[in-house]
């Protein structure tokens, strides 16, 4: 048995106040009879440490909307409401909740688990509309996090074959291509944004730490990071090769963006990392209108991992938004069936990001056909970014993180990362998947809401109607 | 129709306030003249004679906007217009998407009273999720044929076998879901147990053992066998007359069940026959069974254990839950219980809870069309639980092709659960309905819960005849499977004329 992959999560908290999502206001009418300390189990209600006559503002910070207080008020003095600034934060993508949700994850690690069914919509878009399915009487694994079996996460990235070809005397003549294992399928990227050196250096670290690798702009990757050179993807263009030449020498991974040019030149490109290194070369491709016929066309050209980025909502990137405008979730079916349909899909790697903003993402974008997915946003917010959606995007970092020291960031990111590995289990223990690898494209094990509202209520109420028409 | 055993009695809310929906305001411009308070039938407004200020109003008893009709509509009366009506913000941090902030207050007043409330202004029938039940719509008949409502009859049997074990009629098609020993209070516990015997249906144990006060009630409890076994005796099997195998939870499927250590005190830790203060996992699946074959060994061994009793099977719903039932069948089960991704849980991880299986309403389509298929539809029942949160969701789960239905969440809004989610965390349950904690579990007695439950099991049941009878049906059997009752939202004529003109 391989040994078994671990991340060690570790309370990280951080000093610096994130959002909440209840408010309350102790109005004037208040007797300050104390009645609402004894009832909140939360200590939400304390008296005042320098007149305890009198009761201090609210900390609704800790509140967990028990109304308890607010029923057993005998003034009917306090008054509960959702938190401007929870109202405001994220959008239709990046929900409030989701937000606090990463938020806590980074502080501890844990899986989110509450009380109650669930609370959200019916069924949404995108990754929304679809379910994973799970196996009911038997299954080959177990337990999920708590396994006696082993569940693997890992995922290999590189071109394979899809056959070995020997020659008359039986001796394999096929050259196996080398391949990079990640015991996660998650990769970080550095984002689009301005970043304070620590959280910079503790991207890097909590990347090395639980054995992924960060993409990052070759022309970030200063010395001091050059102990963590097997867990950094330079990414460049192709005519910054020769200038980067250090960092590629030691990489396993590089990565180049997409462009016209480079499908003519790729087989060139390739030489020309090669002859620096062994590292892989990931071609990243903008997730616009056909980029099924160029991902196919790359693969078709000797493309060994792919990336497909879409925008940080999980959106197509060319085109107005509507109803035409693809999501992550259909971007990837495209692209994989349009691979499976050429016969190639095997010899090639997927990436996929844009919008994996939650545990859940991971495996449903791997069932869609992805072998792997990358991230930048969540980790962000483990350090205490806010996003904004509207009017445009936004991603606030918290006045006071460049003090933080890199210990605790790294640690918060890992936490996060711990947290979805524990979820990524149960959803595999559930479906009876113990092997990520397995996931890739692996369609019978999700449900998709198009298919079973119409295999189910379609059929019943268009039939309905029809009887009704006659 | 309700048993004699059932007695509606009013039983108010056990704290001083309710969560208002609406918020009246008295400015500056009041003189105190006492206009409102004489005028508001519904006592919004108070004046104490020798205080010089009226008292602020009562929020929580105002109707809403729905009074502006009304001559005794106190905006309108107030000869200074110092009042004025607005929305409370505080209403917006009730409930959510699928149990709505109507839909709770609307349970609350079902609970208090024993009937659907009279308030024109909540929709309490149907959610905000946007989907399955909350698309469904009835379609009633303009002339249906004249029915009495004492001629309509809400029983159904749940033995369809005709095996000779006991015929059990449950008076209205609705029983109580599995809440352990440790997941609620005693009291809970016991007020679900004593509504099952007075509405003459059930409540189920959930997996950790039979507490001795269930005695008195054992005709009306379902033990539950779950994977970790825990509780499980051979008396307490004996005992019941249903025992319910419990594969998996529609909350979180595929997952098993976990109490966390500090959960696990001396009491809870005797019934369930554990070492206390430890971590108690029920795996998932049951490791006993490898297959189909050793899924009818499981019920064959529970017959032979009470040859009486009626057998139960919960499952929740993957996509091949059609086949599972089906299997059930065969393996000679009374009952398959199906349980949806969106039910109740007391604690279940937020990423199982939203993507794995599928909501109730399909695996209902689903299971009762292939039981048909099979030829065997007549000799099961089928219950489904997991997000039947009204009377009007029952029906139309009915509708699908159920039998009846499981609830649970519904029980305990009714015991003045806000949803909040916090039945795992710390010391458990702020409202004590889901707590062990010998402080909070004591907030209630079983007496007030039992009135509220028959109250709420009562207005549920006033509905579901008022539904019949606008079909003109005499029995609630008379509705299974009627889908041709229901209309889609999005397969309505109107959505299709919308779509492509």
């Amino acid at each position: 048995m391989p040994k078994k992959y671990h991340i060690h999560p570790k309370a990280a908290p951080l000093d610096l106040r994130y959002v909440f999502k209840f408010k309350i206001v102790r109005g004037e009418n208040c007797i300050n009879c104390g009645k609402c300390t004894k009832v909140c189990i939360y200590e939400a209600h304390k008296r005042r440490k320098d007149d305890p006559r009198r009761m201090a503002d609210p900390n609704t910070v800790v509140c967990r909307n028990c109304f308890r207080c607010i029923q057993e008020c005998p003034r009917g003095a306090l008054e509960k409401s959702l938190d401007k600034d929870f109202a405001n934060i994220g959008g239709a993508f990046w929900k409030p909740d989701m937000l606090i949700s990463l938020w806590k994850q980074a502080e501890d690690g844990k899986v989110p688990v509450s009380g109650a069914g669930y609370r959200g919509p019916f069924t949404g878009t995108g990754f929304d509309s679809m379910w994973t399915d799970m196996s009911e009487i038997v299954r080959p694994t177990r337990d999920g996090i708590h396994g006696r079996e082993y569940i693997s996460t890992s995922v290999d990235l590189g071109r394979r074959f899809n056959h070995l070809v020997f020659d008359a005397e039986g001796r394999l003549v096929s050259k196996v291509p080398d391949t990079v294992d990640l015991p996660i399928p998650i990769l970080f990227e550095s984002p689009t944004a301005d970043l304070s050196a620590n959280v910079r250096e503790g991207l890097v670290k909590a990347a090395a730490e639980i054995g992924t690798c960060i993409i990052m702009p070759a022309a970030d990757i200063t010395p001091e990071f050059a102990e963590y050179s097997d867990s950094i993807i330079p990414c460049l263009a192709p005519v910054e090769i020769d200038t980067h030449r250090a960092v590629i020498e030691k990489a396993r991974l590089v990565a180049i963006n997409h462009s016209d040019a480079l499908m003519s030149d790729l087989p060139h490109v390739r030489e020309e990392i090669r002859r620096i290194s062994h590292a892989l070369t990931i071609i990243r491709v903008s997730a616009e209108k056909d980029v099924e016929e160029t991902v196919a066309r790359l693969a078709h050209s000797g493309a060994e991992i792919i990336h497909i980025v879409a925008d940080y909502c999980g959106r197509e990137l060319s085109g107005a938004a509507g109803p035409d405008q693809r999501l992550l979730k259909d971007i990837i079916r495209a692209v994989h069936l349009r691979l499976v349909e050429d016969r190639i899909r095997d010899e090639v790697t997927l990436i996929a990001s844009g919008g994996i903003a939650m545990a859940e993402h991971v495996p449903k974008a791997m069932l869609c056909g992805a072998d792997l997915t990358a991230i930048d946003i969540p980790l962000m917010i483990a350090v205490g970014a806010r996003l904004y959606e509207e009017p445009e995007r936004q991603l606030i970092f918290p006045e006071g993180l460049g003090r933080i020291p890199v210990p605790i960031v790294t640690q918060r990111m890992v936490n996060l990362m711990g947290a979805w590995h524990s979820q990524i289990l149960e959803v595999m223990g559930a479906m009876g998947i113990r092997e990520a690898r397995r996931l890739r494209g692996e369609s019978g094990r999700a449900i998709f809401f198009e298919e079973v509202d119409r295999d189910t209520f379609g059929k019943l109420f268009k039939k309905n109607r029809e009887a009704v028409r006659k | 129709m309700k048993p004699p055993t059932v007695v509606v009695k009013r039983m108010p809310s056990r704290f001083k306030h309710q969560v208002p929906k609406y918020k009246v305001t008295r400015s500056d411009a009041c003189i105190n003249c006492g206009t409102c308070a004489k005028t508001c039938p519904y006592g919004v407004h108070e004046r104490v004679e020798g205080q010089n200020r009226a008292k602020p109003p009562i929020d929580y008893k105002c109707i809403g906007f729905a009074c502006q009709g009304n001559d005794f509509y106190c905006v309108g009366k107030c000869p200074r217009q110092a009042l004025s009506l607005s929305l409370n913000p505080m209403y917006a941090t009730l409930g959510d998407f699928r149990w709505t902030a109507d839909m709770i207050t609307g349970t609350w007043i079902m609970a208090e009273t024993g009937y659907p409330p009279q308030r024109t202004d909540l929709e309490y029938n149907v959610g905000n999720s946007g989907g399955g039940f909350d698309k469904l719509r009835f379609k009633f008949p303009s002339n249906p044929p004249q029915v009495d409502k004492s001629e309509i009859s809400t029983a159904i049997p749940l033995n369809r076998r005709n095996d000779g074990r006991a015929n059990i009629v449950i008076s209205t098609p609705v029983y109580g879901g599995g809440m352990s020993f440790g997941s609620v209070s005693l009291p809970t516990m016991i007020s679900k147990a004593r509504n099952a015997t007075k509405w003459n249906t059930f409540t189920c144990t959930g997996e950790g053992g039979y507490p001795e006060m269930l005695r008195p009630y054992d005709d009306h409890v379902i033990t539950q066998i779950a994977t970790g076994l825990f509780g499980v005796r051979e008396e307490t099997v004996q005992r019941v007359k249903i025992i319910e195998f419990k594969y998996a939870q529609g909350a979180k499927p595929g997952l098993g069940g976990h109490l966390l250590a500090e959960k696990n005190t001396e009491s809870v830790a005797r019934m369930r026959e554990a070492v206390k203060g430890t971590s108690l996992f029920s795996p998932f699946p049951f490791h006993s069974v490898y297959s189909i074959e050793d899924h009818k060994k499981h019920i064959d061994w529970i017959k032979e254990m009470n040859p009486n009793a009626i057998v139960s099977v919960k499952v929740s719903t993957p996509n091949d839950v059609d086949m599972v039932a089906v299997g059930s069948y065969y393996a000679g089960a009374h009952i398959i219980h199906i349980d949806g991704g969106y039910g109740g849980t007391g604690a279940a991880p937020d990423i199982a809870k939203k993507n794995i299986a599928m909501p109730i309403e399909y695996a209902i389509t689903k299971v009762h069309g292939f039981l048909k298929e099979e030829g065997v539809r007549g000799a099961m029942t089928l219950i489904a639980s997991g997000g039947i949160r009204t009377a009007h969701d029952l029906a139309k789960a009915i509708c699908l092709g159920a039998d009846g239905a499981v609830i649970g969440t519904a029980e305990l809004v009714s015991l003045e659960c806000v949803r909040c989610g916090n039945c795992e965390s710390g010391r458990g349950c702020a409202r004590g309905i889901a707590s062990t904690d010998s402080e909070l579990a004591d907030l209630f007695d079983e007496d007030w819960a039992t009135q509220r439950l028959v109250n709420m099991y009562h207005a549920w049941n006033v509905q579901l005849v008022d539904i019949l009878q606008k079909f003109g049906m005499r029995s609630v059997k008379e509705l299974v499977g009627r889908t041709d009752l229901l209309e889609h939202i999005d397969y309505s004529y109107e959505t299709e004329l919308a779509h492509h003109g």
